[in-house]
């Protein structure tokens, strides 16, 4: 399957796995001893671990060097001041995933403005310039994973059934692509299913927007949870006591993946391939510097992952284990 | 042109007669209250001296309808700004936050919907593949479910205060002024033809739509937002499955009498004269330099094995489009380089009578194929500057689109909020608070559902999938 989402601007896909640096780039590449930074939105989940496994193996490859890994703790203030910061060291290139579309522009500019190449990962926040502030937005195609898990919450939702939406209330590119594909896909293959909605602020409120969600409909049948770390939060609440209900959630990290495979209450994963995203964004980066323009937006399709083919997806998606996140120098 | 721009003419025919003599209090109040909010929202005045002097109102007429637009949260107190021996000036600023509009483009692959503030800022956007063979009505649920999402995140209905909507030029096509391009190829869009998207559009979210074509809209778009801002002569070039072309002369968008200004595609190359466009004529640049002749090629050339990487990619997954043909450029396939090239020269060659024409200042080169590479950038610029008269190109700038695929939302969202706030309209609404409650605009949505309630029309359309 080909990844099947637009670009936030409309581009189209670029599948991740097919940009290379040819020869003679990267003999350029490593001729020119590029420092990055990686500024993401956390350091602590498994998707992040991948994603900078990839950034890593692939800049390693080409005898570029991390100078930073920066955990912004999805705070935008702190991102921007991280940026900020970032814009006057001795660096090349950074690759930042942008907590949310908006309050994240003036750090990323700072970026642009002080002469750095910028490839981001997941959104771009309104403002910045699609092949002029930025080289390219490496992702899943979260457009594609919305309608993998529609069809992986399915089974359990029986005719007429309600399927409960448990989404991130930031305004976030890619859960709104997921859920956007969530529900296109229910809309043409499951017309006689009700859509509910509920948001989280935070991952730490993700068990409480599970109340919630149960409180104002009790006829709920299913849960598509946006991605795995708060819908641990949700599996954590119906441990605690909450209605049991079957989940549904995206991105394969280690915790989900032992909760999948007890096979209650969590059915399904539509999973990233964060290695893949996480390479490909520090390849358009050394394409950028290397004189060339990356596509504008590199995709990775989704897999579509159930207790069944469990292990099998965990060899296909975990290359190798992520290093811990580096200190500051 | 077709049902369209009845809509248009539905929020502005209703605006009622003015009287002779003296107009009313109420109607001054509206024209001095949509005057003061102009000059805030422009920036031209925002203090309250400033505004007595641009306005040329007196003190208390100010003092008024600033509590007015306040009351009707238009326009709230900003910062102090620096005083200049007495008090420090207090500034007020226009509340942009106040209403969005919703904006959609809708070309031969792809939708597009957003949500911008009434600045024309895009909050929001999303794209997503489509296939226009599904005919109108599924393109316009589409648009509706999406618009309904994005306004039960953002505020619900009521933040809709208009509806700009950008569209293939073939879609505008009237139904009534014949068969002005071959059926052949179009069978699909036959039934876009007089489809009054614009008024289905009023009557779900009760706001006033304006549509233009993609290009007209792209390069409003462009204008405001991206690499032309600034300019007042401006040439925009969509390079995307057909190729197209925007003017704007001194600022102002030039649209062409029918309002089908732009369809350079259908200039004749001189090229592949045994391909027939659909058009009906041969040779048209749409044929030998669009993204769709770019996919013919490209397949030709999988298949004959002019193209190894085309040939894997057809292979792979059984299809290929001038994205692939970007991709292989990209990854050093030489067929897929020369392809871009020619694409390139050929559009370079048509652009450059029009730049003659014209004298430009900027020519914007968008959409999808201006995006593949340095390659066909290069090769427009360089038939350009070769075919053009040196004192045309002599401080021409050829840029490339600086906003991708969001120039038309951001277009539509121009051109929305400029009749919005165009003052015989503001003058209207303004003291109602938003502009679907302006009267005029209220008469035309009635007098819109009884037409559809009568026999004749046709039934209305099935409320949207959850």
């Amino acid at each position: 399957m080909q990844p099947i989402g637009l670009g936030p601007h409309g581009e189209r896909p670029f599948p991740a796995d097919k940009l290379v640096l040819s020869d003679p780039e990267a003999e350029r590449a490593r001729a020119g001893r590029f420092a990055m930074a990686v500024v993401l939105h956390t350091t602590t989940s498994d998707w992040s671990r991948q994603e900078l496994a990839g950034i890593v193996a692939t800049l390693e490859h080409h005898d570029a060097t991390i100078f930073e890994i920066v955990d912004c703790r999805f705070d935008k203030d702190r991102q921007n001041k991280e940026l900020l910061r970032l814009a006057n060291a001795p660096i090349h290139a950074v690759i930042s995933l942008p907590i949310g579309t908006s309050g994240v522009l003036e750090g990323h500019r700072a970026v642009v403005e002080a002469g750095k190449k910028l490839v981001l990962l997941d959104n771009a926040p309104s403002g910045l310039r699609p092949g002029v502030d930025y080289l390219s937005v490496s992702s899943a195609d979260n457009f594609g994973i919305g309608a993998i898990a529609a069809e992986l919450t399915s089974p359990h939702v029986p005719n007429e059934g309600v399927v409960g939406i448990l989404n991130y209330e930031s305004e976030f590119f890619v859960t709104n692509e997921r859920e956007i594909g969530f529900r296109k896909w229910m809309g043409s293959e499951r017309p006689d299913a009700t859509l509910v909605r509920g948001r989280f602020v935070s991952v730490e409120d993700a068990g409480a927007a599970y109340e919630r969600l149960l409180a104002m409909n009790d006829d709920l049948d299913c849960v598509f949870v946006a991605w795995d770390v708060p819908a641990l939060r949700v599996l954590a609440t119906i441990r605690e006591g909450a209605r049991t209900l079957p989940i549904v959630t995206v991105d394969l990290g280690d915790e989900i993946a032992k909760e999948l495979r007890k096979g209650v209450p969590l059915k399904g994963i539509a999973a990233q391939r964060p290695f893949d995203q996480g390479a490909a964004a520090a390849s358009a980066a050394l394409m950028g510097l290397v004189g060339r323009s990356p596509p504008g937006w590199i995709t990775s399709e989704g897999l579509k992952v159930t207790r069944e083919n469990l292990d099998a997806a965990c060899d296909a998606l975990w290359r190798k284990l992520a290093p811990p996140p580096r200190q500051p120098r | 042109m077709g049902a369209i721009p009845n809509v248009e003419q539905g929020t502005a025919v209703g605006a009622k007669k003015r009287r002779v003599g003296r107009p009313t209090t109420l109607e001054s109040r509206g024209g001095s209250l949509a005057a003061i909010l102009s000059l805030i929202r422009n920036g031209v005045a925002t203090t309250r001296l400033d505004i007595e002097r641009e306005a040329e109102f007196g003190r208390a007429v100010v003092s008024d309808r600033l509590a007015t637009l306040e009351r009707l949260g238009l326009i709230e107190e900003g910062h102090l700004g620096p005083a200049i021996g007495g008090r420090a000036p207090r500034h007020v600023r226009f509340r942009a936050e106040a209403g969005g509009v919703l904006v959609a483009q809708v070309d031969r692959a792809s939708l597009a919907v957003g949500l911008s503030d009434l600045s024309g800022v895009l909050i929001v956007e999303h794209h997503e593949a489509v296939d226009l063979s599904d005919g109108p009505d599924a393109i316009l649920e589409r648009l509706t479910v999406l618009f309904i999402w994005l306004l039960d995140e953002r505020g619900g209905k009521s933040r809709a205060w208009a509806i700009g909507l950008a569209l293939p030029e073939v879609a505008l096509i009237d139904a009534n002024d014949g068969d002005v391009f071959n059926a052949a190829g179009l069978d699909v869009l036959q039934a876009w033809r007089n489809f009054d998207f614009a008024t289905e559009l009023s009557l779900r979210f009760g706001a006033p739509c304006w549509v233009r074509s993609n290009t007209q809209m792209m390069t409003l778009g462009e204008m405001r937002a991206g690499g032309a801002r600034g300019f007042q002569d401006i040439l925009c070039v969509r390079l995307d499955r057909s190729v197209s072309a925007g003017v704007a002369s001194d600022g102002r968008l030039h649209r062409g009498s029918q309002g089908y200004s732009g369809l350079i595609g259908h200039a004749p190359t001189g090229e592949a004269e045994d391909i027939t466009c659909r058009c009906g004529a041969k040779g048209c640049l749409d044929v030998v330099a669009s993204g769709e002749a770019l996919a013919r090629e490209a397949l030709a050339a999988a298949k004959d094995g002019r193209s190894r990487y085309l040939a894997e990619t057809v292979e792979r997954q059984g299809d290929v489009t001038a994205n692939e043909v970007s991709h292989g450029a990209q990854l050093g396939d030489a067929f897929c380089a020369e392809l871009l090239a020619r694409s390139g020269r050929l559009v370079g060659e048509t652009l450059a009578p029009l730049v003659n024409l014209l004298n430009p200042a900027i020519v914007v080169l968008a959409g999808a194929l201006a995006h593949s590479g340095e390659i066909l950038l290069a090769a427009v610029r360089e038939a350009i500057y070769r075919r053009s008269h040196p004192l045309v190109t002599r401080d021409l700038r050829i840029v490339r689109s600086e906003l991708a695929g969001s120039a038309e939302l951001i277009g539509a969202a121009a051109l929305a909020l400029d009749e919005l706030f165009d003052l015989p309209r503001a003058r209207e609404w303004v003291p109602l608070g938003m502009p679907r409650l302006q009267p005029s605009f209220v008469d035309s949505l009635a007098a819109a559902k009884a037409q559809r309630r009568r026999p004749q029309a046709s039934p209305p359309s099935p409320s949207p999938a959850p």
